[in-house]
């Protein structure tokens, strides 16, 4: 009775949901592992089984390795400062001043812009304010645009990042904050806890939770950046900015050899799912509960 | 509390810069496509009052789809759709291709989903990748005789509709050149490559500092630049695809090749007069329309599609705007010194799996209206602004730039060469050649990008 009951709540409530989750997820996952083994071009009616040549192609793609070193390096500067920034913006906003709802929803607000329109308006920041700026001044730094250079350029693009997805960390630590136990603190202190000690033994500890969660998100927004990067320097100066998601859409449909970029989607994909594994896992260790 | 106000004032400062670097973005324009659908100008009248063509009445009522992928006359093409409609019954949904989207992409992606566009607009790379499987044979239409010269044989067989001719060369302002002279400026008396620089030396000792301006783009740099390598091995569009096929199979070699290296003096010169020599990747491409209008510059590497750019910089169409020829040597007699490239650019596909037969005649009499029609020979001149490839269309352009390629067409002083290249050419060499711009590689290093491009394509 017990089971026939489970069933029928299984059938209505989770039924419709993976039904879902396997039409827009699974099928089109297991779909793309199919045509990396196909010499499929996009338009074609016949799709030939070739195996694993696409694979053997995407390990002579020297671009797609270097797009890829660069993604690794573009994923730990924006990691650590996107965490750094939120987390330390995040503890002023909830000592409790006056008006911090104001600056918190201040902070929320690039987030609000999509990546698009955001690369559009830091590549006129940088190409036209900056060189304005100088200019004016003669500041060797804003003589030239930024995105011309290719370590600026990079710098650009984290730089842009970090104040993208800051805002929406910035959220999740305030709620992590203001659910810290007041009595633990409290007991903190009596005990002599000051400073770097409360922050290290007790709030970094308490904070956990919500440090796995924006470690996972920022870990794979940032494997899998593609708006920023193609408005803002969209892989220039000669090819030095493009990560890697944008040379997968560039494999796939401007040189239009699907195949080959979907097993290079494949392969980031296994990257970055095995990479925020770890990290879940890891940080998932470490969360206490007061 | 001297904390506490501390740790606001840090907190306003950061929110502020956060917000005003949000909001400047609302003030200032961007850096935009040459496609820009708001960069229209202003319409032409169209005289409605003759119209002899024959309309097929059993059509009325059919609705056909256009993907439109030349983004800047999306307005013009709703109205000479709703122009048709009014004379045929036959109703034509424009559908323009998204910023980001590239029209390939789109396209597939409506095949894909089943849903194509009845009639396609697309770049001649695209039409050559899919019209065999997709679009539907068009050979024995009548407007094919009209546009002999400027239509793509696929096996022998016509599946695309030209649309317009596009010419590129170093565009001059005449009366810029005129001023800091101080005489009248003949285009036809610079012959030469040398000719050309001292041309240039001229409007340097006469105060413009550096006279060219020059696009960082890497469709400038990798197709209308790089493409005269191939372009200008014999002038014709056959002759592009020998040379391609030479230096595919290795029978070219493109160190000893002198186009290549021709092409190259001339990308230096261009290069050294640069408006933006301190940067040359820095520079903005709305900016150079703005130079040039205002007499900052006296040149502009780029095409007529750039018209809407310069109108926008206030350019009249009274203005005395042309072409030079993209000088790659000092022999008054090769081709190149004389003649600017203008060949068909845009083509039209028909769809032939999933459109309807009644469907697919309603958008063949579309495009025998545009060719035909009184008032589709008008429109596509005066509200859409393109250069048909059709010998019956008797209008002429009436931008400063289109009207000259009109005339080096009529004169016989334009060379048809269009490329046939991977669709990835200009992405990938475009930014070997943006290296080259920035002095990040020599001659070596950019050669050595080319033949290893061609080498991959097998």
């Amino acid at each position: 009775m017990k089971g026939k009951s489970g069933g029928k709540d299984f059938c209505g409530f989770a039924l419709p949901g993976l039904f879902c989750f396997a039409a827009v997820v699974i099928v089109p996952f297991l779909y793309g592992v199919y045509l990396t083994l196909t010499d499929w071009n996009g338009v074609s009616n016949v799709k030939n089984f070739i195996g694993g040549t696409n694979f053997l192609s995407v390990l002579k793609d020297a671009q797609f390795w270097s797009s890829l070193w660069l993604t690794f390096k573009y994923v730990v500067v924006v990691v650590i400062a996107v965490n750094i920034l939120a987390f330390a913006i995040a503890y002023l906003l909830t000592r409790g001043f006056k008006g911090q709802n104001f600056f918190r929803a201040g902070f929320f607000t690039p987030n609000l812009i999509g990546g698009l329109v955001l690369g559009y308006i830091w590549q006129f920041v940088f190409s036209r304010v900056f060189v304005g700026i100088g200019e004016a001044t003669g500041w060797e730094l804003f003589g030239a645009s930024w995105l011309s250079d290719p370590t600026l350029a990079f710098v650009a693009l984290v730089f842009v990042s970090v104040w993208q997805l800051s805002g929406y960390m910035i959220l999740i630590y305030v709620a992590g904050f203001m659910g810290l136990n007041k009595d633990v603190m409290e007991a903190a202190s009596i005990d002599g806890a000051t400073g770097w000690i409360k922050l290290k033994k007790i709030v970094l500890p308490l904070m956990m939770s919500s440090i796995t969660i924006c470690l996972f998100l920022t870990l794979s927004r940032a494997f899998m950046v593609y708006d920023v990067n193609l408005s803002l320097t969209a892989g220039a100066p000669y090819g030095t900015t493009e990560m890697a998601a944008m040379h997968v859409y560039e494999k796939a449909f401007t040189s239009r050899q699907f195949g080959v970029g979907q097993a290079e989607a494949l392969i980031l994909f296994v990257i970055v799912a095995i990479i925020s594994g770890i990290q879940v896992y890891l940080t998932k260790k470490r969360e206490v509960e007061a | 509390m001297k904390k506490q106000v501390l740790t606001k004032c840090l907190a306003s400062g950061l929110s502020v810069a956060m917000l005003a670097t949000t909001l400047s973005g609302c003030r200032f324009g961007f850096a935009s496509d040459p496609d820009d659908p708001n960069e229209v100008t202003a319409e032409e009248p169209i005289d409605t009052s003759v119209d002899t063509f024959q309309y097929d009445t059993s059509l009325s009522g059919t609705s056909i789809t256009l993907l439109n992928s030349k983004a800047e006359i999306q307005t013009a093409l709703v109205e000479m759709g709703k122009a048709f409609e009014e004379k045929s019954g036959v109703h034509v949904e424009v559908m323009p291709v998204t910023d980001g989207d590239s029209p390939y992409t789109k396209v597939v992606s409506l095949y894909n989903s089943g849903n194509p566009p009845t009639l396609s607009i697309l770049d001649t790379t695209d039409i050559i990748a899919l019209a065999e499987e997709k679009g539907a044979d068009l050979t024995g239409e009548s407007w094919t005789a009209e546009a002999e010269g400027y239509l793509t044989e696929i096996d022998g067989k016509i599946y695309s509709f030209p649309l317009c001719i596009e010419g590129r060369g170093v565009i001059y302002n005449g009366e810029v050149i005129e001023e800091a002279l101080g005489q009248p400026f003949d285009p036809a008396a610079i012959r030469t490559q040398d000719d050309f620089v001292a041309l240039l030396d001229r409007l340097v000792e006469a105060g413009l500092d550096h006279p060219i301006s020059m696009a960082k783009e890497d469709w400038s740099l990798g197709a209308h630049h790089l493409q005269y390598i191939y372009e200008t091995y014999d002038g014709t569009s056959d002759g592009a695809a020998e040379c391609i096929e030479l230096i595919k199979n290795d029978q070219l070699d493109l160190t000893t090749y002198d186009r290549m290296d021709q092409f190259l003096n001339m990308f230096d010169i261009l290069m050294k007069y640069n408006v933006a020599y301190r940067d040359p990747l820095g520079a903005d491409y709305d900016e150079m329309a703005i130079d040039l209008a205002d007499g900052k510059t006296a040149f502009w590497f780029n095409g007529n599609w750039a018209w809407p750019n310069l109108a926008e910089a206030d350019a009249e169409e009274e203005d005395n705007y042309g072409f030079l020829p993209y000088f790659l040597n000092n022999d008054e007699g090769d081709f190149v010194n004389r003649q600017i490239q203008a060949s068909p650019s845009k083509q039209i596909m028909l769809d032939g799996i999933v459109a309807t037969e009644q469907e697919q005649a309603a958008a063949k009499q579309f495009l025998n209206w545009m060719v035909f029609s009184e008032i589709g020979q008008q429109m596509l001149v005066k509200t859409c602004k393109i250069i048909p490839p059709f010998h019956n269309n008797p209008y002429e352009p009436s931008d400063p730039l289109s009207r000259d390629i009109y005339n080096q067409v009529q004169a016989g002083t334009a060379f048809n060469a269009s490329a046939i290249v991977p669709n990835d050419h200009w992405a990938v060499l475009g930014a070997a050649m943006q290296k080259y711009l920035a002095g990040r590689s020599d001659r070596a290093e950019l050669i050595q990008s080319i033949e290893s491009y061609w080498d991959d394509q097998g």
